[in-house]
Formats: C-alpha cells, sequence, structure tokens
C-alpha cells in the first residue's frame, strides 16, 4: 500500500510519500516541489549584490546565509594573499546576530511547528498548544518576537537583514543599544525558565542525567511525558552520524561516527542531483524533488542542534544520546536545549563588545580586482551546518554554490545508502508519527529547494 | 567620476513633491461617515467567525481602553481619515472577527508570514491577528495534510465572494508552471491562485514577489515568475509590497476593508496610498543630514558614527515608495536607516536588478517606477496625505541647501 500526504506547517510544503508493509513504513520519498533558481540568479551579478540576495533565501535563516555570504567574500580576499582584517566588535555582533536568530527559530518551531502534531498522539488533552488559540502558542509568538528585536535593534529588521559588509558591519551601536539587546536576552531567559523548561536556566544546564527529566516542569516536561506514553524515543532513529562544519556559536567543527573526531576538511563535501529535477537537464526520469543530497566523505551525514550537541559533548544531551540514540524524542530535545546554551552564550559575548572599537574596516583592495578566486565558508544556522562556496572575476559572481542544512538532512538517497530523515521514517507505524519523526528535523523546503 | 549630478539633484528634490493636498472636503468625509456606519452595523450582525473579542485580549496585554483608543486614534490619520472616523476605527477592530482571510505560500521563502508571526507585543496592531478570523494559514494553523486541503476547500465554499485572499511569493509560470506545484493533486501555483482568488473579494498581494515578482524574477527569471497583478484580472488586487511586507500595512489593508467594505485608494502600482503615498526620503530621521550635505562617505567613518545621510552610500530611500520611515519594522524597533544601511528600495518593482547595492543612485542609471527619478509624488497623482502623521513641508527646507557643501566636496575630490 502507497499513501501521500503533504505536509504544511513546515516552511514551506512537502510531499512525503510513504510505502507500507506489514502496517510499517517500508519505504519513503520526501519531495520538495518548488523551486526558484537562486544559484542561476547570483550568476554574473556584481559580488556584493549577494549580500542581498542569499539572506533572501530563507525567511527564517537569513542571518546564517547572510553571515556565510559575508565570510566568503572575505575569504576571497584571504585566498588571494590579502586577508581582512575584522575588529572584535564586529565579530560579536554578526554572531550574536547568528545566535539570537536561532534561538528565535528555535522557540517558534517548537510551539508552532511540532508541538500540535505531539499533542495530537497523546490521549491527553494538551490546549495550550492549539495554534493561534492556545496560550502557550501565543506566548512563543510573543517569545519569539521579542529576542527578535534584540537583534534589530542594531540590524535594522527580521527577518531580511542586510547590516553586514565584507570588513565589519555597517551599524554602530551605542551603549543605549547594547543594555537594550541584553534585556531582550534577559525577557527571554525568564521565558525560558518560566514557559519552556519550568525550572532556572542554571538549574536546567546543570541537568546531566535521565532521571533528572523528572525536574523539568512547564512546556518541556509536557513533551517528555507525551513522548514516553507515544515511544518517541524508540523512532525516528537515523544513521546516527554527525557533523558540524563551523566553529562559531560556541560549537567545534567535528564529525560523529560511532566515536568523535575533530578533523573536518571542507573538500570532502559532495553534491549530488541523481534524483533531483535540473533547470537544464529536463529528462531525468528518477528526479522526484527540488532538493540535492549532500554527502561528508562519501556518506550521509545529519546536521543541527543534536550533532552540534553530541560533537561538542553537551553532559545532558550526550547523555539523552547514549540512551535514546538518535531518536526524535533526542532530537526535539537538543533543539530545545539549545535554546539556553545559546542564552548564556550570547550574555557572555555581549559582555565582550567594546564600542569604542571600529564597526568596519576598509579593505586594502577593490574586489573588482580579484581575478578568478574561489572562497567557501561554513556557518551553523538554526537547523545545521550550512555551506556557500563563491567563485567570482573581475568583480561579478561566476558561480555561486548553497548547500543548506536541509539537503544535508532531508535530501534523497542514492544508490548505496538512505538519506538520513528518509531513514529515519522507514519502520514507522503510522502516518502521524511519520510526519512528527519529519517534523523533528525542522523541516524547511524553501531553503532546500532555493 | 561624479557622485552626484548637482542639476539631478536639485530637480529630485526641489520639486513640489509631498506638498500635496490631503482634503476631500466635507461632504466626501460626511457621505463616506454614514457608509461605514452602516456597514459597521451590518457586520456587527453577523456572527464572529472567531471566538476572540479584541477588548479581552487588549486588556489581557496590559493595553487600556484608554491607550486602545490611541491607537485607534493614530490609525484613523495613517489611513487618512479625519478625527471624525477614530471611533468607527476602534468599532472596526472589536469586529475584525467577522472578516475571513485566507493566506497562501506560492514561490516564496515564508519571510512575510515570519515577519507577521513576529508582531506580538501590546500593541494593537498587533493583537488584531490574534482576533483576525485566518481561515487558513498553511504555515501557522493546526491541520495539517489532506486535513488542511479539506478544511481550505470548506474556507472556500463557506466565504465564498467574502474572503480576503493573501498570497505570500511568486508565481512561476515557465515551464508550464511545473516550478511551483501545491497539494496532494499537484495542482501548480498558478493553477492554485486562480482557483482560489475566483471566490475571493479581493486579493491582497504581500511582499515583493507576490507583487512584482521579487527576487525568483531577478534576471534571468529562470522560472518565469510573475506577481499576483499579472494574473489575477477582474478582481481587487492590492500590492503590498516590500521584503518583508510591513504587518502594520497588513493590518492596515484589512482594518479599511472593515471599515469600508472596499480595498483602500490604491497607486498605479495597486500600492494603497495611505502606506505608499510618499518617500523613504521624505520622513526619513537623517533627512535634516542631506539637507545640511552631511554623507556617509564610507562605511564606519565620522558620519556613520554620528548618523548622517547614507545616500551616497547607495541608499534607494530618495525614490522608494513607502513607510518604513514612520512605522519601522519589529513592531517598531528599529529599521535599515536606523542602524546606518541604507535602503535597498525592496519595495519598489525589479529592485533587485536595477537598484543594486553599493551603487549610488546618480551612478545607475536607474529609471525610478513612477517614470524617472525626476517624477515625484504629486505629479504620480497623489491625493491623500494628511499632515498629522507625516512630516510635510520639508522640502522648502531641502530646496534652500541641496547641492551645498557635499556635492562640491564630491566633486572636487574626484576632479
Amino acid at each position: 500500500m502507497k499513501t501521500v500526504d503533504i505536509v504544511e506547517r513546515i516552511e514551506g510544503e512537502a510531499k512525503l510519500n510513504l510505502t507500507w508493509k506489514d502496517k510499517k513504513v517500508s519505504d519513503a520519498s520526501i519531495d520538495f516541489l518548488n523551486f526558484r533558481g537562486f544559484e542561476y540568479i547570483l550568476e554574473n551579478k556584481p559580488i556584493l549584490d549577494a549580500l542581498v540576495y542569499t539572506p533572501r533565501i530563507c525567511g527564517i535563516c537569513g542571518q546564517a546565509h547572510l553571515l556565510a555570504t559575508v565570510n566568503a567574500i572575505e575569504n576571497l580576499y584571504k585566498n588571494s594573499g590579502n586577508e581582512l582584517q575584522i575588529t572584535n566588535k564586529a565579530k560579536i555582533l554578526r554572531e550574536l546576530g547568528l545566535i539570537i536568530e536561532i534561538i528565535d527559530s528555535h522557540i517558534k518551531w517548537f510551539y508552532m511547528f511540532i508541538m500540535p502534531d505531539v499533542i495530537a498522539i497523546s490521549k491527553k488533552q494538551y490546549e495550550g498548544y492549539t495554534p493561534l488559540k492556545g496560550e502557550k502558542w501565543l506566548g512563543a509568538q510573543k517569545g519569539a518576537s521579542e529576542i527578535i528585536k534584540a537583534l534589530a535593534i542594531y540590524a535594522g529588521q527580521w527577518p531580511h537583514t542586510s547590516y553586514m559588509i565584507p570588513g565589519g558591519v555597517m551599524s554602530d551601536p551605542t551603549l543605549l543599544d547594547i543594555v537594550t539587546c541584553e534585556n531582550y536576552i534577559d525577557q527571554t531567559i525568564k521565558y525560558f525558565e518560566k514557559d519552556i523548561a519550568g525550572i532556572s536556566i542554571e538549574n536546567y544546564l546543570s541537568l546531566n542525567s535521565f532521571e533528572e527529566l523528572t525536574l523539568l516542569s512547564s512546556s518541556l516536561r509536557d513533551f517528555v511525558d507525551i513522548s514516553f506514553e507515544t515511544k518517541l524515543e524508540q523512532v525516528g532513529k537515523a544513521h546516527n552520524r554527525h557533523l558540524v562544519l563551523s566553529d562559531m556559536i560556541d560549537v567545534k567543527p567535528g564529525l560523529y561516527n560511532k566515536k568523535i573526531s575533530n578533523n573536518i576538511d571542507l573538500a570532502k563535501i559532495k553534491e549530488s542531483e541523481e534524483y533531483t529535477f535540473n533547470i537544464n537537464k529536463k529528462d531525468n526520469k528518477k528526479a522526484h524533488t527540488w532538493s540535492k543530497s549532500v554527502q561528508y566523505n562519501k556518506h550521509f551525514y545529519e546536521v543541527g542542534p543534536l550533532s552540534r550537541a553530541v560533537i561538542n559533548e553537551r553532559e545532558f544531551i550526550t547523555t539523552l544520546h547514549n540512551k535514546y540514540d538518535d531518536s526524535t524524542f533526542t532530537r526535539v530535545m537538543s533543539r530545545v536545549d539549545e535554546i539556553a546554551h545559546l542564552l548564556i552564550y550570547s550574555k557572555k559575548l555581549i559582555k565582550q563588545i567594546d564600542i569604542s572599537e571600529d564597526s568596519y574596516i576598509k579593505p586594502k583592495i577593490d574586489l573588482k580586482s580579484l581575478e578568478n578566486i574561489t572562497a567557501t565558508s561554513s556557518v551553523e544556522a538554526c537547523r545545521g551546518s550550512l555551506v556557500h562556496t563563491l567563485s567570482v572575476n573581475k568583480g561579478l559572481i561566476t558561480k555561486y554554490d548553497v548547500i543548506t542544512p536541509t539537503v544535508w538532512n532531508l535530501g534523497p538517497k542514492n544508490n548505496i545508502e538512505l538519506g538520513v530523515a528518509q531513514k529515519a521514517i522507514i519502520g514507522s507505524k503510522s502516518l502521524n508519527e511519520s510526519k512528527i519523526i519529519l517534523r523533528s528535523f525542522d523541516v524547511c523546503s524553501v531553503c532546500t529547494t532555493h | 567620476m561624479a557622485y552626484d549630478s548637482q542639476e539631478m539633484v536639485k530637480k529630485v528634490f526641489n520639486q513640489n513633491s509631498a506638498r500635496v493636498d490631503t482634503n476631500k472636503g466635507e461632504e466626501f468625509y460626511n457621505n463616506l461617515f454614514e457608509k461605514t456606519k452602516a456597514r459597521l452595523s451590518k457586520l456587527r450582525k453577523q456572527p464572529a467567525l472567531k471566538d476572540i473579542d479584541i477588548i479581552d485580549i487588549v486588556e489581557s496585554e496590559g493595553v487600556n481602553r484608554r491607550d486602545f483608543m490611541k491607537w485607534a486614534s493614530a490609525t484613523t490619520a495613517t489611513l487618512m481619515l479625519p478625527p471624525m472616523f477614530t471611533p468607527l476605527v476602534a468599532e472596526a477592530a472589536e469586529l475584525m472577527n467577522r472578516l475571513p482571510v485566507i493566506w497562501i505560500e506560492l514561490q516564496d521563502c515564508a519571510g512575510n508570514s515570519e515577519a507577521l508571526l513576529r508582531s506580538s507585543t501590546p500593541t494593537v496592531d498587533d493583537l488584531i491577528f490574534d482576533v483576525l478570523s485566518l481561515e487558513f494559514h498553511e504555515t501557522i494553523m493546526a491541520a495539517a495534510g489532506h486535513q488542511a486541503d479539506a478544511q481550505l476547500e470548506d474556507a472556500v465554499e463557506h466565504f465564498k465572494g467574502k474572503y480576503l485572499l493573501f498570497v505570500e511569493g511568486a508565481i512561476p509560470t515557465a515551464m508550464n508552471g511545473q516550478y511551483g506545484t501545491i497539494g496532494a493533486s499537484g495542482e501548480t501555483f498558478q493553477e492554485h491562485l486562480m482557483r482560489l482568488s475566483k471566490d475571493a473579494a479581493a486579493v491582497v498581494a504581500v511582499g515583493s514577489c507576490a507583487t512584482f515578482g521579487g527576487i525568483p524574477a531577478a534576471a534571468p527569471n529562470p522560472t518565469g515568475a510573475v506577481g499576483v497583478m499579472d494574473l489575477v484580472k477582474g478582481k481587487p488586487v492590492i500590492n503590498i509590497p516590500a521584503c518583508p511586507a510591513n504587518p502594520a500595512n497588513m493590518v492596515g489593508v484589512v482594518l479599511h476593508y472593515v471599515l469600508t467594505g472596499q480595498v483602500p485608494e490604491l497607486d498605479s502600482l495597486l500600492r494603497p496610498k495611505f502606506a505608499f503615498g510618499y518617500r523613504i526620503h521624505d520622513n526619513c530621521e537623517r533627512r535634516a543630514h542631506f539637507d545640511a550635505g552631511e554623507y556617509v562617505e564610507e562605511w564606519g567613518d565620522e558620519g556613520a558614527k554620528n548618523n548622517w545621510c547614507l545616500y551616497k552610500m547607495g541608499c534607494k530611500g530618495p525614490m522608494t515608495f513607502n513607510n518604513c520611515s514612520i512605522i519601522r519594522y519589529n513592531d517598531g524597533a528599529n529599521w535599515p536607516i536606523g542602524v546606518g544601511r541604507g535602503c535597498i528600495g525592496c519595495s519598489e518593482p525589479d529592485f533587485w536588478d536595477k537598484y543594486a547595492y553599493e551603487r549610488p543612485m546618480a551612478d545607475a542609471h536607474i529609471k525610478a517606477p513612477t517614470g524617472g527619478v525626476e517624477k515625484t509624488v504629486d505629479e504620480f497623482g497623489l491625493g491623500l496625505l494628511t499632515a498629522t502623521t507625516i512630516g510635510i513641508g520639508v522640502h522648502a527646507i531641502a530646496s534652500a541647501v541641496v547641492g551645498k557643501r557635499s556635492v562640491n566636496n564630491g566633486e572636487s575630490e574626484e576632479a
């Protein structure tokens, strides 16, 4: 038997095709059926124009794309032997922007994208999570709107800001701006303590064993209870291979494949279009999605908060991961767990800002003088590692390639192994469960198919 | 190469521009007032589609009745109506739960939905979205999958001819629309839009993609992307461009519709004049520095530290029609120019290709959407600004000082 279902309440829309055998999913494919063509559009555009284009690949992780573009352009300078000097202040303002966006996205994802499905499989009533009405849903809308203002204060707006520029940032926040920004973060810490974890953030961050799950209350406790009621700790297991490519947001790059290694070589990343529609080759019979697939060293790897927590050996999530592997339960817990870590880390970063430093140092050479140079950058976005590769010649972009986190997690299979989310879904016993497994990856159709 | 042609700058800024007569006469307003009153009392008799009361919400967020009336008064001015309409605007806000709204996403990045979701502090504008009867929104509603499909069909059937259709995202037309399909049936975005707009009272295109094709339509437009108004004919279309569109303008359109049962007055690009009737530049907080000839010449220079004018850094404020300089973004937290980044003209057609990032306007050979850089607001046929919320009269000051120090400096440096 086969079923086809449409998954909304993600970013964009996905089509989930499932084949059933003995009341279990025996095969799954995930189709993303929209396409805009950013990589084609960016060709032959002036280099700095990319700063305005790439954030608009995605309305959720625009900061990550902006930072990836800025880093890629700065790496062009570096690869030509003209490394730019960036002040600490500019570096912090960029990283802080990225972090605020991640916190914002995780809050919204938990309450608006996955909890409405999770409560639906429980036998108990959890009315607070009903979209557009429930008190917790509305609380999350407010929580997400408040934290994003910490960024708007010095970035101008969100989504789609473009305040970063090769050489630094354009904005020059005052002490009052910095204090205001920190205040929004403090408010969000309070929100985390009251609504999300139900315990103080210090207590939360000291959790380190499975037994201590019972110390949680509020929304996270609701999720834990429903998970064990509906066995979410047993489903959604993929390859259990993890990858982190960038060293920002308080994590180290590395990979996990039974054990952790910290040697990462971006040259081992390979994209494939075997199952992907292509704007130039229209006769690919195998194609079923606009998403490409991507491998590191010939294997599929998962990216995202779970991967970041495992590779950086964060105690609480590592404990859960040891016990329940890369299950849906562990994956959701790590995304929420990251909110707490990033809130504390962002406070630390703010304290390091020296407002008397320059925001911007002008590059000594003109971008237009660079001939036939290529550079790559990687950034940790809310959904995982993001890679931009940019080739330029005499001021124009000759090629722009983007590999988004969702491509790592939701790209199609190849003839050797299954895609990450595909593997996670196979074996599931119901449609609702399959959809929760899919959602646990924080699906973004628009990023994937840029 | 000169940064500015002195003549051109004079032309742009010395014209009558925003000096427009906003008053449509007593008879017009009295007539509108009676019509509006009748409409609101009719609406009140209709059952609420959503069981939420704005006043409850307002009060639960710690806004009192007095603040609510203050908001109503400011909104009346924003909608360019005389103060006598204030009680009606307040009443219209209470009746918003009578208006069904369907929101669809096509070739988009979800940025406008995200902007909409990021407005929830206790300002009444934002609370209105809790009251609005959002019958369908695929990103935030409860239903998903087949259930959502069914919900959409029900809403269309039940509210035939009455709902407002909000569209986010462009529509790809190349390759028979195969660059974007939706739902289990694999309907193309274009078919989907045509089917749902057929029974809508009006179609609201939200964001620059839905209005003008936006980024997907940037050269070489690989997917043949177009905006809603290129496809939907014989139906009122309202464009709320910008990337992302400002939620306050979405509220303005909805409120105007509740109030009058009509779409607000639109310009030739179908943008509501209350929001797009004047330029960023007309009300920019850095305008005084433009007038004084004080420019940022380089990112991070003394001018940047002192919040001077960003015109020479490529700011497109002087040719971009939008109200961000007044309402700003993220609940008024800030806006691009507020943090020292020039306007990129994101609410203008084809801004991707025409308004490139770093080039100063004078170098860019841009033809403004209104027909040319030198065309100004009133030549464009605008008759509708209220002096209460909009700082009119800045042009008188501008004329005296344009081209003074900076332009001369610019030329002598380059010479």
